[in-house]
């Protein structure tokens, strides 16, 4: 039972992760229906920023500020980081490809996501940089139940991950930038007949979008410690799994998405085998996409005549 | 708008068009090297000189290549390789009066790639000898084509065991394999940890999982109890992995490549209460990434920042390229072994053939390394006598055990 | 935003297309029904011309990717499946040559029969796993497909140890991450394959015969029924053609493509590992379709020289610097407009130079070359090794620039960033991007992607159609 509580935690935690990253995914797959594979690199940059802040302000060992500002301002940093990038991105490389066919941002997207990468690897070198979390919160402290222990750190990154995605929930139902971006999602055309500024709800989208990559980065940082600069690709292609699962452009379905990988990891390792655990994962995926092949939450798009 | 795309494409196919013409000329004349912008002062003053007074001796000039995976997933083991051997060609044309040059090529560990390189190097006649490549299973690709241009390749982190069984004539290597270090690791789990039942992780790489077969064919031939699991390198997350060691595992064997990976490991067993050892393979000998407290890392040479006569070859490289981890020190014994063939051919007057690099590779007798060890090759290419030291992280720092 | 009347638009697309004008839309026009012989001239000349076998070892990554291509192309530019799982086909028939010509099972069949039978066992495996693509639609089916090739990836790695009943000890199928090594040579009616030469002839060979049938089979009724599917799947069936059938025969077909240029590569490499099939392969092959234009075939035999050729062009610091200045050629003379501004530019950007060099070298006169260096150097900073954080950040700043200066609209403005930016390119390229070639290498080749997108939005020689989406 311990065990299963213990990876039930290891798979939150992950799945949270994946979740905020998924979702910049799906936000921008509904409105441009576009896969947005520089995502993964704009999460890595997130996760640079936090640590650039981290030794900006004396490293893990002995922070010079307390150690709560210190944490909300490296998710400062990497949010605002990501959030610039992707609206960069959206500029360059893919507003000029607007009504292009739909390949064709695609393969823009890997170039932008090769530039980054490579641009990390020039600027930064490809040692793999340390959180050193451990360092700066004990471990081994947190909450005990029985054999069952949540570190502090994890459980600061769940209740951050909550918040975001409630955040957003309220964001795009309740206000009138949420309508607008409903709106695009459903029909770009018309939404632009109603008068909504287009161009501006697709800025916007890339820049929620990119600051939940952002925070994601910060919070693998802090949970996971590595950063480096091939972090992008796996995360990614981790992300874009979630998203389709929960059915691609559908926000809630991004965050059961992700949820369900990281526990189907987390659990595949634990029961299992951890040789085979990709494999499993995989495996469960294909067969869950061919019994429901629109994902958890996608709605059969009504065939136009 | 169109007009201007249309203009745009006419010009960058014209660019292509331009440069491939261009190119295609440059890779088969080898006349021009890299990084003619800026040669040092002293290599620019000896060759203009050298013609006019033909009584001085001939400056012993040569290219040698180096493979490693400088971009994609595994940079930071291929950064730092390349870091070094620039040092090493750097340093030693400072220190005899030759005139090396170092040609890199990027493999990102991928087989084909490798294969790529290696004809690039080999159909370059100024290339004499390569250092690399860094996987096995590149070591395995380039192999014929390296044997057919009788090119020494000697690699720095190439342990698959069967590597030297004969079949690549050119090939050798300055670290020992793994048939060596797992017996090794294995008999001081059994001998000195007492070790009851062993969790083994590779990390499914042709490094990791070798040393994994060898380690637990030893451990299961004692009698103790071996649990394999296997983790991708690029995983975000080992906690479900973690929350596997039961009770009643005592050493956990993590032979892998990336040190922060395993810190993290260790880290998340803190987290989580599990009190095994973990014993880390020479790939995660690194004094600055892995500082687990109590865990138990092999290596071939005792760590190079406490040799006194390494001392300002290790300022030397902290100066210019900052922190390093486990592959560097083998990839500049690697690049030193060459550079001194090549140069005794030079002295002896003999002429410059990749053959006879071949044979100068083999006959190297070094004293002493970087590694403060000799190195000498067995007739397969193997370095002959090496074995593994054992150290334990006190304090955040390794302490040789046996 | 799509036009009104989109499917008409669609519909009178053929009969529409207007000839290019100019010289270069004539050269296109002309090209464009002799390529296949300009082609297999250019290609039987090259080895000859190249000399040296790196050469031609290009040429037959650029000839195995050119397959690809050309088999992708039926997959996703004929008929509109993408399918992110192609490379695993690709690796199926390298692991399919392996298993039955080395020694791993000591099966060493002769090539012609290999060859044969792992196309029909390939062909009968995409029949298979190609029946989603009945059911699933776009990046749904993508998803999918992508799953079968992480599938196939772990299979190879960790069918290494496989505990079989009836065998004793652990059995190793795929030889794990290390691969299967030792692969013969391809032996074809006696002749036996020893050189790089001999393979690249041989898949030259391929290609065309690949390029003759595709051509075809376009043209057939079953080419014509995939571009309906692709143009609009519920039309399609209602014109009563078999749209599920016809999805399953093109990916199967795309497959054995792939799986014959995978054998063609486990021989040339003599050997095959996991490393070799992964989503990087599949970026590359992707790159390249859409790059020379999805669903032309001379548009992916271009997109595969490209992308094959470029990167190993760059390898070489003096291909790389070509590509570079001749780079920033072009960009300078299709972003300024009028021309005749270049009047004031480039004379601008020689002084500006010299200015911000005569500056540091009163402040810091350590950051300038001596006296005696030439070229460049008379011109531009040099910084040391230690200086490296500075060109770092000069990099960051560059790019800020460079980007800023193509989204400016006013003009003196975007001159003086162009200025700016155009000496800041200059300055990281010679103080740092020429020391690190492979880290540039890909730098160059993810901008050049981005670029050649964003001019060339069909690929270099596809026909703009509109998508219903």
């Amino acid at each position: 039972m311990e065990f299963f509580l213990q990876q039930l935690v290891n798979g939150l935690t992950l799945g949270g992760v994946y979740a905020l990253i998924a979702l910049g995914y799906s936000m921008v797959y509904g409105i441009l229906k576009l896969l947005n594979f520089a995502h993964g690199d704009v999460y890595m940059v997130g996760a640079f920023a936090g640590y650039g802040v981290l030794v900006a302000f004396g490293g893990p060992a002995d922070p010079r500020i307390p150690v709560v500002t210190l944490i909300v301002l490296m998710f400062l940093a990497g949010m605002l980081a990501s959030g610039i990038l992707g609206v960069v991105i959206e500029r360059f490389a893919y507003r000029p490809l607007r009504n292009a066919p739909r390949i064709a941002p695609l393969i823009s997207a890997v170039g932008v996501s090769f530039f980054l990468q490579n641009a990390a690897l020039l600027v930064l070198g490809a040692r793999f940089r340390s959180y050193g979390t451990a360092r700066m919160v004990d471990p081994a402290t947190g909450l005990q139940w029985g054999p069952l222990r949540i570190s502090i750190i994890r459980i600061v990154v769940i209740l951050s991950a909550v918040a975001l995605m409630v955040v957003l929930h309220l964001l795009v139902q309740r206000t009138k930038l949420g309508k607008a971006m409903r709106a695009t999602a459903f029909d770009r055309e018309a939404a632009a007949m109603m008068g909504i500024d287009v161009d501006r709800v697709i800025v916007a989208t890339f820049l929620i979008g990119s600051v939940l990559a952002g925070a994601a980065g910060v919070m693998v940082g802090l949970v996971f410690s590595r950063v480096y600069h091939f972090m992008g690709f796996v995360a990614g292609l981790k992300g874009f799994t979630a998203a389709v699962i929960g059915g691609i452009g559908s926000i809630p379905g991004a965050m059961m998405g992700g949820l369900l990988i990281g526990l189907a990891e987390a659990f595949s390792a634990g029961y299992i085998s951890s040789t085979f655990q990709n494999l499993i994962v995989f495996g469960l995926l294909i067969v869950f996409l061919l019994a429901r092949p629109r994902g958890l939450f996608g709605v059969p798009e009504p065939v136009k005549v | 708008m169109r007009r201007f795309e249309r203009r745009f494409a006419w010009w960058a196919v014209f660019a292509l068009i331009v440069a491939a013409c261009g190119g295609g000329g440059q890779a088969t004349t080898t006349t021009e090297g890299p990084g003619t912008t800026a040669p040092p002062a002293t290599a620019a003053t000896t060759t203009t000189a050298a013609p006019a007074t033909t009584a001085a001796p001939q400056v012993c000039e040569a290219k040698i290549g180096v493979m490693a995976p400088i971009t994609g997933p595994a940079a930071s083991i291929g950064e730092e390789q390349r870091n070094w051997a620039l040092l090493a060609v750097d340093l030693y044309n400072e220190e005899n009066g030759t005139n090396f040059e170092l040609v890199e090529g990027d493999t990102q560990l991928d087989p084909a790639q490798a294969s790529t390189v290696a004809q690039q190097f080999a159909a370059d006649d100024a290339i004499l000898g390569v250092v690399g490549p860094a996987g096995s299973q590149e070591v395995e690709a380039v192999g014929p084509i390296f044997t057919d241009a009788e090119m020494a390749f000697v690699s720095m982190s190439a342990t698959r065991e069967s590597l030297t069984d004969g079949s690549l004539p050119t090939f050798f290597r300055v670290v020992p394999h793994d048939g060596q270090q797992g017996p090794t690791d294995a008999q001081f789990m059994i001998d000195e940890l007492a070790a009851s039942k062993v969790m083994i992780i590779d990390d499914q790489t042709s490094y990791s999982t070798g040393l994994a077969d060898t380690t637990a064919a030893t451990l299961e031939a004692a009698g103790v109890e071996v649990v394999r699991e296997s983790v991708s390198q690029d995983v975000t997350d080992f906690s479900a992995l973690v929350a596997k060691i039961d009770d009643a595992t005592d050493v956990v064997f993590l032979p892998w490549q990336i040190a922060a990976n395993a810190q993290l490991f260790g880290d998340q067993m803190a987290e989580q209460g599990k009190d095994a050892v973990i014993f880390g393979s020479d790939g995660l000998f690194s004094p600055s990434d892995f500082t687990v407290e109590g865990a138990y890392v092999s290596a071939f040479a005792p760590d190079i920042r406490g040799i006194p006569e390494d001392a300002d070859l290790v300022a030397a490289y902290e100066a210019q390229y900052g922190d390093f981890g486990t592959f560097g020190p083998p990839t500049y014994a690697a690049t030193v072994v060459l550079l001194d063939a090549i140069r005794s051919l030079c002295d002896s007057g003999a002429e410059l053939t990749r053959a006879a690099v071949v044979d100068a590779v083999r006959a190297t007798d070094q004293a002493t390394s970087i590694l403060g060890q000799p190195i000498r090759f067995t007739e397969n290419g193997d370095v002959d006598g090496g074995r593994f030291f054992i150290f334990q992280i006190k304090g955040g720092s390794y302490e040789l055990v046996k | 935003m799509p036009e009104i009347g989109t499917d008409r638009w669609v519909a009178e697309f053929e009969s529409r297309r207007v000839r290019r004008e100019g010289p270069w839309g004539r050269l296109i026009e002309w090209s464009s029904r002799r390529w296949l012989w300009l082609f297999a001239g250019a290609a039987i000349v090259y080895p000859f011309v190249i000399g040296g076998d790196f050469g031609i070892r290009v040429g037959v990554n650029a000839l195995l990717l050119a397959m690809l291509a050309i088999g992708l192309n039926v997959v996703v530019g004929y008929t509109g499946l993408l399918d992110l799982g192609y490379v695993a086909y690709y690796g199926l028939g390298a692991y399919g040559y392996a298993f039955l010509a080395s020694d791993q099972f000591g099966i060493h069949l002769p090539t012609p029969v290999v060859v044969a039978v792992v196309a029909l066992v390939v062909f009968g495996v995409g029949l298979v796993l190609g029946q989603p693509a009945r059911r699933l639609v776009g990046d749904y089916l993508a998803i999918l497909t992508l799953f079968f090739l992480q599938v196939f990836v772990e299979l190879a790695l960790n069918l290494d140890r496989l505990d079989l009943p009836f065998v004793d000890g652990p059995v190793s199928i795929t030889g794990g991450p290390n691969g299967i090594a030792g692969v013969d040579p391809m032996e074809i009616l006696g002749f036996r394959f020893g050189q790089v030469r001999d393979y690249y002839f041989l898949l030259l060979v391929l290609v065309i015969l690949l390029i003759v049938g595709v051509t075809n089979l376009a043209r057939s009724r079953t080419g014509v029924g995939w571009r309906a599917i692709r143009e609009d799947t519920l039309a399609a069936e209602h014109m009563t053609i078999p749209s599920g059938r016809l999805k399953v025969l093109a990916y199967a077909f795309g497959a054995t493509v792939a799986a014959v240029s995978g054998t063609v590569f486990a021989a040339v490499q003599l050997g095959v590992f996991p490393q070799n099939f992964t989503v990087a392969l599949l970026i590359v092959v992707y790159a390249a379709l859409v790059l020379g234009g999805e669903g032309s075939i001379p548009g992916a035999l271009v997109g595969a020289l490209i992308i094959a050729m470029v990167p190993e062009l760059l390898r070489t610091p003096a291909g790389a610097r070509l590509l570079f200045y001749g780079g920033l050629l072009v960009a300078g003379l299709t972003l300024v407009r009028p021309r005749r501004r270049l009047a004031v530019i480039v004379p601008g950007l020689l002084l500006f130079g010299l200015a911000v060099r005569a500056l540091v070298a009163g402040i810091w006169p350590g950051l300038v070359a001596a006296e005696t260096a030439g070229g460049v150097d008379r011109w531009l900073l040099r910084f040391s090794a230690s200086a490296d954080v500075v060109v770092s950040v000069l990099f960051v700043v560059t790019i800020a620039v460079a980007l800023a200066a193509v989204a400016v609209r006013r003009r003196r403005v975007r001159d003086a960033l162009l200025i700016l930016g155009v000496y800041l390119l200059v300055l990281v390229w010679e103080n740092r991007l020429v020391e690190e070639p492979s880290i540039t290498r890909q730098l160059l080749f993810g901008a050049l992607l981005v670029v050649l997108m964003v001019a060339r939005p069909h690929g270099l020689l596809g026909r703009p159609r509109v998508e219903v989406v």
